[in-house]
C-alpha cells in the first residue's frame, strides 16, 4: 500500500434501505469503497472474508443482534473497527455495546455529520502512529502528556485536568470535526444527551485560555461541532 | 393447641376432683350422723353410764381415726382421751349441734366433728378423722399433676414436631419470596409439589412468579421494539431533512425538535426500564459515588457560573454504592440541569455528599423558586409540570427519571420542608464490603 490515494473499504450491515443509502452516501463522500449486506449472516461472512477497515453494524437485523455477532467477527480474524449504528440508542444500550467490544456506538436517528465525524475518527485511529515521546506539537502549541502541561509560544497555559483531557482529545483528532456528543462520550465518559450546552461552556473556556495565549487552535464548525486546527491552512 | 387441650383436661379433672371430694365428705358426714344417733339411742335406754361405757369400749377398739369425748357438768372428762375436749371446739357451746358438722384442725389432721349438749349438762363430742379422705384426695391430686405434666410434655413435643415441619415448609416459600424480592425473578422451589395445601401454595406462588417474569420480559421487549419502530421512521425523516436546500434555519429547528422528541421518549424508556429493574441487583456494580458526583458537578458547574449562580460542592471522597454509573450520572445531571434552568442569577446551588450511617446522604439544594406547594406530592410523576413553568423548556420527565433511578438503586428520596428553594435528599444504600 502506498498510503497516497488509499481507498479504505467499509462494510455496512443494515437491513433498512434508506438508512443504508444514507450511510453509503456519507462514507462514499469520504472516498471509501462500500460493501453492503442486509442480514447478519451475510455480514459476518463478509466481515471474515474481507479485510475491512471499518464495519458499520446495525443491531436488530434479520438473523440476530449485531452486538452479539461482534465476537464471531473478531473470532473470524477480522481486525476491522466496529461502529454500531442502532435504534437501540438509550444510554444503557450504548454502554452495553461498548462494553461488548464496539469501537463506537451511534444511535439512530443520526445526523450525517455525526456519522462522518465518527467514521473519520475510526479511520484515523487505524492509521495513527504511536509516538515514542510524550510531546504533541502543533506549531507553537505544545502539549506534554506526562507532565500534563500546555504551552503556547513557550508560555505556560494553566488548564484544569478536564480541560487538558479535552485538549488532548482535540489534538488526537486534529484537523477533523469533533462533535459535542463525541466530546461528552470520550472526555466525560457519559452516554446520554444532557439536552443543554454543557460541553460548549467547557470548550469555550479552554478556547479563551488558548486565545489569550495567542492560539486560535479551536474553531467552531457551524452546526456540527468543533475543529482543532492549530496550523494555518490545515483547517477543513 | 396443646395448651388448649391441656386446659380443657385440667377443667375436666378439676370437676371430677370436686365431685369425689364432695362425695367423700358426704359419706363421712353420714357416718358421723350414724354414730351420734347410736349414742343418742344408748342415752335414751340407759343414760350416761351406757354412753360412757360405749365410748370407752369404742376407744379401745377403734384406731386413731375417731375422737369421742364425754364431759360432765363441770367440764371434767368422764370418758375420752387424756387431752380431753379439743381446744378448737371449746367455745362452741350449745349452738354446736349435730348439724351442721364442723371441720376442725387438730394434731396435724382435719377432723369432722359434731357435739351434743345432753340433758343434765353433759356434753358429747364425736369426731371422725378426715385423713382417709385427705389421703385419697392427695393421691388423686398427685395423679392428676403427673398426668398434666405428661400431657404438657407430650403436647409440646407433638406441637414442636408439627410446627417444625410446617415452619420448614413455610420457610421454603419465604426464602423464595426473599430471593424474588432481591431481584431473582427466575428463582423457583426445587423438587416435586406435595399433595396438600402447601403444595397448592407453592404452585400458586410459582404461577404468580411466572406471570411477573413474563410481564417484566414483555416490558423490556416492548421498550426495545418501541425504540426500533419509532426511531427508524425518525431516522428517515432526518436523512431527508439533509436534502432540503435553502431553508437551513427551518431544517435546523426541525432537527432540534426531533432531538427533543427522542430525548423525551428515551427518558420514558429509561424510566420504565429502571422501574422494571427496580429491586433487581442485576447489572449493578460497585461504583464510586463520590467520583461520579464530582465528575457531573464539574461538568455543570461552569454552566451554572456562567448563568450567575453561586455554586458550592462538598463531596466526601471514596463513598461507594452498588449502582450503574451512567444512570447515577444521569440522575445528577437532571438535578443540575433543573436547578440551572429554574434559578436566576444570584441564586445559590449546592451539592453535598456525606456518609450517614449505613447510607450516603446526597443533598442538592438551590435557592430558586422551588416547588409550588400544591405540586409537592406529584412532582415526581411523569409529565407533571407547574403551570408557571410552561415557558421553560422541558417535558416534565426529569424528576420522574430521578425517582426511577433512585428506586432502581434502592435509594430513598426526600424533599425536606422548610427552607425556600428546591432541596432534594437522596439516601443511597452504602455498598456492603462483604458483597
Amino acid at each position: 500500500m502506498t498510503g497516497m490515494g488509499m481507498e479504505e473499504r467499509i462494510l455496512i450491515v443494515e437491513d433498512d434501505i434508506e438508512t443504508a443509502a444514507a450511510v453509503r452516501a456519507v462514507v462514499e463522500g469520504m472516498g471509501c469503497s462500500v460493501d453492503h449486506c442486509t442480514t447478519l449472516e451475510e455480514g459476518v461472512a463478509a466481515a471474515i472474508a474481507t479485510p475491512y477497515k471499518v464495519i458499520v453494524l446495525d443491531r436488530m437485523l434479520p438473523g440476530g443482534d449485531g452486538v452479539e455477532a461482534m465476537a464471531r467477527i473478531r473470532a473470524g480474524g477480522s481486525t476491522a473497527l466496529i461502529l454500531i449504528l442502532s435504534a437501540l440508542g438509550r444510554a444503557a444500550n450504548r454502554v452495553e455495546g461498548l462494553e461488548k467490544g464496539a469501537d463506537d456506538y451511534l444511535p439512530k436517528p443520526f445526523e450525517p455529520d455525526e456519522l462522518r465525524a465518527r467514521v473519520r475518527a475510526l479511520l484515523r485511529r487505524g492509521t495513527m502512529q504511536v509516538l515514542d515521546n510524550d510531546l504533541l506539537a502543533f506549531g507553537d502549541l505544545e502539549i506534554r502528556l506526562k507532565a500534563r502541561t500546555v504551552h503556547v509560544r513557550r508560555a505556560h497555559v494553566a488548564v484544569s485536568p478536564k480541560e487538558f483531557e479535552l485538549l488532548t482529545f482535540f489534538a488526537r483528532n486534529a484537523g477533523q470535526i469533533v462533535t459535542r456528543m463525541q466530546l461528552l462520550e470520550n472526555v466525560w465518559n457519559l452516554h446520554f444527551d444532557p439536552g443543554t450546552n454543557v460541553v460548549d461552556v467547557h470548550v469555550g473556556r479552554l478556547r479563551r485560555k488558548l486565545e489569550e495565549a495567542g492560539s486560535q487552535a479551536i474553531q467552531t464548525a457551524r452546526g456540527e461541532g468543533y475543529v482543532f486546527a492549530p496550523l494555518p491552512g490545515v483547517a477543513g | 393447641m396443646a395448651l388448649a387441650v391441656t386446659v380443657l383436661s385440667l377443667g375436666a379433672m378439676g370437676l371430677q376432683y370436686r365431685l369425689v371430694e364432695a362425695r367423700l365428705m358426704q359419706a363421712q358426714k353420714a357416718l358421723l350422723a350414724a354414730d351420734l344417733d347410736g349414742f343418742r339411742a344408748l342415752y335414751d335406754q340407759r343414760r350416761i353410764i351406757a354412753v360412757r361405757q360405749a365410748i370407752e369400749f369404742r376407744l379401745t377398739a377403734s384406731g386413731s381415726d375417731e375422737v369421742l369425748v364425754l364431759l360432765d357438768r363441770q367440764g371434767g372428762v368422764l370418758a375420752g382421751p387424756e387431752k380431753g375436749w379439743p381446744v378448737a371446739v371449746a367455745e362452741r357451746g350449745e349452738s354446736f349441734g349435730a348439724e351442721p358438722a364442723e371441720v376442725i384442725p387438730e394434731s396435724g389432721t382435719r377432723w369432722l366433728a359434731v357435739s351434743w349438749e345432753m340433758p343434765g349438762g353433759f356434753s358429747l363430742l364425736v369426731a371422725r378423722s378426715l385423713r382417709p379422705v385427705d389421703d385419697t384426695l392427695a393421691a388423686m391430686r398427685r395423679g392428676m399433676l403427673g398426668l398434666l405434666a405428661a400431657m404438657l410434655v407430650a403436647g409440646g413435643l407433638v406441637g414442636w414436631l408439627a410446627a417444625r415441619s410446617v415452619m420448614g415448609r413455610i420457610g421454603r416459600v419465604n426464602d423464595l419470596a426473599d430471593r424474588v424480592a432481591e431481584g431473582a425473578l427466575d428463582a423457583r422451589l426445587p423438587g416435586a409439589r406435595s399433595d396438600d395445601e402447601f403444595g397448592l401454595l407453592e404452585t400458586h406462588v410459582h404461577g404468580m412468579l411466572d406471570r411477573i417474569e413474563n410481564l417484566n420480559r414483555a416490558t423490556h421487549r416492548l421498550s426495545d421494539t418501541i425504540a426500533h419502530e419509532l426511531r427508524t421512521p425518525l431516522n428517515r425523516m432526518l436523512q431527508k431533512l439533509q436534502r432540503i436546500d435553502g431553508q437551513e434555519e427551518v431544517a435546523e429547528e426541525l432537527k432540534a425538535e426531533m432531538r427533543q422528541a427522542i430525548r423525551m421518549f428515551d427518558s420514558l424508556l429509561d424510566i420504565s426500564r429502571a422501574e422494571a429493574d427496580q429491586g433487581t441487583g442485576g447489572g449493578l456494580v460497585p461504583v464510586d459515588l463520590s467520583a461520579v458526583l464530582a465528575e457531573v458537578w464539574e461538568l455543570y458547574d461552569p454552566l451554572a457560573e456562567d448563568r450567575g449562580l453561586v455554586t458550592g460542592a462538598t463531596i466526601a471522597p471514596g463513598l461507594q454504592v452498588l449502582g450503574d454509573r451512567n444512570l447515577i450520572a444521569q440522575l445528577v445531571a437532571n438535578l443540575m440541569d433543573n436547578a440551572i434552568k429554574y434559578c436566576a442569577a444570584g441564586d445559590r446551588l449546592t451539592l453535598a455528599l456525606t456518609p450517614d450511617g449505613d447510607r450516603h446522604l446526597m443533598r442538592v439544594a438551590d435557592t430558586g423558586p422551588g416547588l409550588p406547594a400544591d405540586m409537592r406530592g406529584e412532582a415526581f410523576e411523569r409529565f407533571v409540570r407547574a403551570e408557571r413553568d410552561r415557558g421553560v423548556k422541558g417535558h416534565g420527565l426529569g424528576l420522574a427519571l430521578v425517582r426511577a433511578i433512585a428506586a432502581r438503586h434502592g435509594a430513598r428520596l426526600t424533599i425536606p420542608e422548610g427552607a425556600g428553594g428546591f432541596t432534594l435528599e437522596i439516601h443511597w444504600p452504602r455498598l456492603q464490603q462483604s458483597d
